[in-house]
Formats: C-alpha cells, structure tokens, sequence
C-alpha cells in the first residue's frame, strides 16, 4: 500500500485540459452551493434503469471516478428509494420494467422529484416504438426535470443537475 | 470437447409465412427445420445443450413454439402480466401492438427445499447504479445451493423493431442495444453490409475499427478491474482503475466525437494525430504495468479472488461458454484468433487455468495489456477512408466479433435491401445460463465479487 500513496501524493489532483477543468470547477462550486440551499448539504438519488443500454449508468458511475469526483459536493447515489430524494430514471420504460419502477417511485419518500436522464425516457434516442416500450416517462410519473443526451456525458449529467436545482429556487 | 463435438452457438426461429423455420448454429454448421404453423412443436435439445434452454424458452416466448421433451417450459421473456398467446415474433403480431395487463400469473422459480433452507430474492432492480435483472438464491446459512438468474426486464422488442428497416436505418439502433459493446455491435453489422453486397473491407478500414474496438475492450477492462477489488472491499483499485478508463473515454471522444463511439464505425473519421495516440497508448501501458505490480502485492484482496467462483472447464464446455468467462476457465476460444489483421500482428489468446475470480481478473489485466501492444500496431495502418452502407441486398448473413464480453454473434436475413429478420446473440446470454454453475460452495456475500468478475451485459441480453 505504501506504493499507491506515494503515487498519490506525487500525482496530486488529476487535471488533464485546463479548460474544462476550470468549467468543471464553477460548476462544482455552484453545485454544492445549490445542494446546501435546497437539500441541507446532501442530495441522495435513487438511480433507476427501466431499460437503457447502459451507457447512462456507466457515465452516471463515472461521476465518481477522480476526475469528477462528485461525491464530495453532497451528491450520493443511495441504494434504497427510501433513502432518496431524487429518482434518476433512465432508459426506455419497458412494459417489464414498468411495474417495478412504480414501486420504487411510490418507495421514496415525499418531497421527492423524478428526474429523466438521457434520450430514451423521453423517446429521442433512435429506438422506435415496440410493443415492449412504454416511454415517454411522462406518461407514467411527474417528471421535474430532465437531462437529454445520448448518454449525457459526466459533465452534461452536473450541469443537468444544477439546472434541476435552479429550477427549486 | 470432453462433452459431444460441437459448441451451440445461437438456435432461433424464423417466420415463413406458411409455416416457422428453426435454425440452430453451432460450431461447425447450422441446422434447418421446418414447424407447422397448426401443430408447433419441435424437439428439444435442452438435455444435450444446457445453453439452448434459454434460446428454447425464448422461442416458445417469441413464436409459440412448444419444445417436446423440455424440462423446463417456463416463460423467459414474458413475464407476470404478459397478455396470453401473444406472441410478438409471428408475423402476424404489429410491433405497434398496445399490450393489455394480462391477470397475475406468478413464475415459479427454481428452488432447492429441505430443512432450514431459504430463498433469498434480489432485484430487480439492485442496489448501487447497475442494469435490473432478478437473481433467485437458495441458501442453508451462508452457503448458496443454487441461484437462478430471471431477466429481460430490458426487454425492448428490438428483433421486431428492426424489421422492414435498411442496414442503414437500423444501424443507430444496433450501436445502442447495449452500451458495453457498441463498436462491436456496430462491425458486426457492417460486417453484415459487406457480405451483402460481396465486398470486403480494406485494411485501413479494419485496423481503424480494430483500434476502436480494443478502446472499448480497454473501458470495460478498466472499470472491471477497479470494481472487482471494489467488490471485495479495496476501493483504491477502483479509483486508479476508473481514471483509466475515464482517459480511454476522453480519447475515444476526440477520435470519434463520442465517449464510447455509438455511430463512429458507419460516420467519416475524424482527422487525428496517430503521434498523440501512440503517446496514450504508451501511458497507459505504463499504467498497467503499474497496477499490474501494485496489486498483486494486496494478499488480502486475492483472499478472496483465490478459488471463489470457480467455473469448471467441462461447465464451461458444456454451456459453450464465451469471452473472458471461457478463457478464465481454460478454454481456448476468441473471434479474433480467426482475423488475419490479428493473426499478422502478434495477437495470442490469453488465458487461465483456474477458473475462479483471480483467474477471470488475469484474464482481464493480461488481455489489457495485449489491447494495447495491439493498438500499437493497429495505429499505423489506419487510414481515413470512409465506410457507408452500401444499398440493396438480398439473403442470409451472420457475422461474428470479439467483443469486450466474448463473441458476440449477429445473423441478419435481408430482402429487397430490408432486414426481414435480425438475430442478435450477446455473449453475454450463454453466460448469464453458466452462472450458476459457479455458485455452489461459496457464500452469498461473494456473489457480488463473482458476478461483477464476469460482467455480463443485461441490455444486450435482453434487447
């Protein structure tokens, strides 16, 4: 282990385009300006998967790797909708899936929002409608906000999400 | 093979108008049968193959064909409040088709009885940002006895959806069935185009797609070695290994203009610097170097990676396993161990023994590291020249690509230059049915640690 803290030490914060890292910056800090102001200093999202290609999800996990590192600004991805605040949906809305993801929804706890992420919930991704899908979400729960993308990239997912939490103020 | 000669690839159906066809490819050939349309049924080989129990239920699922001598005639894709005798494959059915709430029939699921021994049901939807799917376990204590994996939550109806579409038309489609694997996907079905209209591509086409493909294999790669050590409690692996792959992504963006590349194979290439992708290449095999020889040296984490999960080589012959879970287990078998571009360029299988989780991590860290003495070669011979789907074509196609998951096989039938049916078998959907295989003896606590080594897809499985 004294190996992996020595190049921790020696690689310090990882900044790779100043540019973007400076965009990511002020969003980060107005990020956890809003969370304080509307959810105390911590957000919990229930993230829900009604049928995506997995994209969102991978880009949502990205959220947590060192370059964005999205946990520290009070942002946690919570594993019980009873713990959240927030349902992130993504995907399709399968006739399968449908079902479950109303128990989740009925599961959280009110003041709650519904978030929509990525393309296919609101049916722009390229999928054509299937017997099997039953998108736009908005047919099916009050959706507050929604982050459009195909998948949205990680810095697309934090503006979303100050977008969401301006639209509180 | 320790078990019968040939490995089943892929078994599905087709309607005929008058009457149903049943193809079963294996290895060495495929097999054609023809159902009534009043009287289907067909005879089983759910005894012989385990892997075809799935492509059988899903056929009854999909055509309302019955399997004479099946063990297990359960619903697959069809789940509690399906309507009744919809079966949305025959041609008869519109994709369109508003489905009604059938009334509540429960699924019954495999499950071991006895003293003491309980169920415990997960999903489907899972703690943690991952893909629903359900996972059924019979338990005494600890132990598992049995787990039974229940899917297609995902199910999107994309077989049908892409009917009556052109290559062209149904390529967005096939690039985002499952995310994982979208560049393979998306050879895969260019693949298809050229055998359609007899062309082959050239080199400088197949070693672009070639660098792209192994980009995916080495974000997948990545993310699997930072949350299998995740999994068992070691959370640095997954932020050194995650920064990787987020670097993988941020340059498969600049080369195609998107972080994992949907749409790039069939789209113009963008100029790039082949210098500036070497000097990343480079970095990065410094980087598995690196982790490579830090995390060989946490004994605890191989505590619980060491004779966890072990898939036997006779199941993984057996259920004709593919991809790292195959080659984990000692079987020899990657698509791209037949490709001349690979073949030229050094490419060697890499594979382990043991079977286990550490052998599957192996597999992952050695074939990283071959990714990328690969790429160096591949980055060379690429060129710019554009691929588009050529019009027209008429027949039967399949193509086969090595995917991040193992092979991924897709077989398309066309017909005035229109998808008359599409076939898609993920790797992952002959891996999902060897799963449980590797269950028994272990606790439930490594079932996390021995699914998240095996990283099979739900959205390609289910499609």
């Amino acid at each position: 282990m004294l190996r992996y803290w020595q190049k921790r030490f020696r690689t310090g914060i990882l900044t790779e385009r100043p540019e973007f890292d400076a965009r990511m910056k002020e969003l980060r800090k107005r990020l956890k300006k809003g969370i304080a102001k509307h959810f105390a200093g911590s957000l919990a999202i229930r993230m829900v998967d009604s049928g995506s290609c997995n994209a969102c999800e991978a880009e949502c996990n990205a959220l947590s790797n060192p370059y964005y590192d999205l946990e520290r600004l009070g942002i946690r991805f919570v594993a019980s909708p009873r713990h959240a605040d927030v349902m992130l949906l993504s995907g399709v809305l399968t006739f399968n899936m449908l079902p479950h993801v109303l128990d989740a929804w009925e599961q959280i706890p009110e003041p709650k929002w519904c978030i929509t992420l990525g393309d296919c919930p609101v049916m722009e991704a390229p999928f054509t409608r299937t017997f099997a899908i039953e998108a736009p979400a908005a047919e099916h729960l009050p959706v507050a906000h929604h982050i459009p993308g195909c998948p949205p990239s990680p810095d697309r997912i934090i503006e979303g999400l100050l977008e969401f939490l301006e639209k509180l103020d | 093979m320790e078990n019968g000669p040939k490995r089943l690839i892929a078994r599905y159906a087709v309607d005929r108008g008058e009457d149903f066809e049943l193809i079963t490819r294996f290895d060495d050939g495929t097999i054609r049968e023809r159902v009534s349309k009043e009287d289907p049924r067909a005879a089983s080989i759910m005894p012989r193959y385990p892997a075809a129990i799935w492509f059988e239920r899903k056929i009854r699922d999909d055509f309302g064909i019955r399997f004479e001598g099946a063990f297990d005639q359960r619903p697959l894709l069809h789940h509690e409040r399906w309507p009744r005798g919809l079966h949305p494959m025959r041609r008869d059915v519109d994709v369109h088709t508003v489905l009604e709430l059938s009334d509540y029939r429960p699924y019954r699921y495999e499950a071991i009885g006895g003293d003491g021994v309980f169920e415990v049901a997960v999903g489907p939807i899972h703690a943690g940002i991952i893909e629903p799917g359900h996972f059924q376990f019979s338990q005494a204590g600890e132990d598992m006895l049995h787990q039974e994996v229940r899917h297609f939550y995902k199910y999107r109806g994309i077989e049908k959806m892409l009917e009556g579409k052109t290559l062209a038309e149904a390529a967005p489609v096939v690039a985002r069935i499952s995310g994982n694997e979208s560049v393979a996907a998306q050879i895969a079905l260019a693949r298809i185009a050229e055998a359609a209209a007899g062309e082959e591509a050239g080199i400088g086409i197949a070693a672009r797609r070639a660098l792209l493909l192994e980009s995916e294999r080495l974000a997948h790669h990545w993310t699997d070695l930072g949350f299998i050590p995740n999994d068992a409690g070691f959370a640095a692996a997954l932020a050194y290994a995650s920064a990787r792959a987020e670097e993988v992504r941020r340059w498969m963006a600049e080369w195609t203009g998107h972080r994992f590349a949907f749409d790039a194979i069939a789209s113009k290439p963008r100029p790039w610097d082949p210098e500036e992708a070497l000097r990343r290449i480079a970095a990065q095999r410094e980087a598995i170097d690196w982790f490579e020889d830090w995390i060989v040296g946490i004994p605890s984490l191989w505590d619980r990676m060491d004779t966890t999960g072990i898939l036997q080589r006779f199941d993984a012959l057996r259920y004709g396993c593919v991809g790292v879970v195959a080659r984990a287990s000692g079987v020899a078998l990657d698509v791209r161990a037949g490709e001349a571009l690979y073949t030229d360029n050094g490419f060697a299988i890499q594979s382990e023994e043991s079977g286990d989780v550490a052998a599957r991590f192996k597999v992952r860290i050695a074939e990283l590291r071959h990714s990328l003495e690969l790429m160096e070669r591949f980055v060379p011979l690429c060129t710019e020249e554009p691929f588009a789907f050529p019009e027209g074509g008429e027949g039967a196609f399949e193509s086969f690509v090595e995917s991040s998951l193992g092979e991924l096989y897709l077989a398309v039938e066309m017909e005035e230059g229109k998808i008359r049916r599409f076939f898609f078998r993920d790797p992952s959907f002959i891996n999902w049915q060897a799963l449980h295989r590797m269950m028994p003896g272990n606790i439930i606590a490594d079932f996390p640690l021995i699914n998240k080594s095996c990283d099979l897809s739900y959205a390609g499985n289910d499609l």
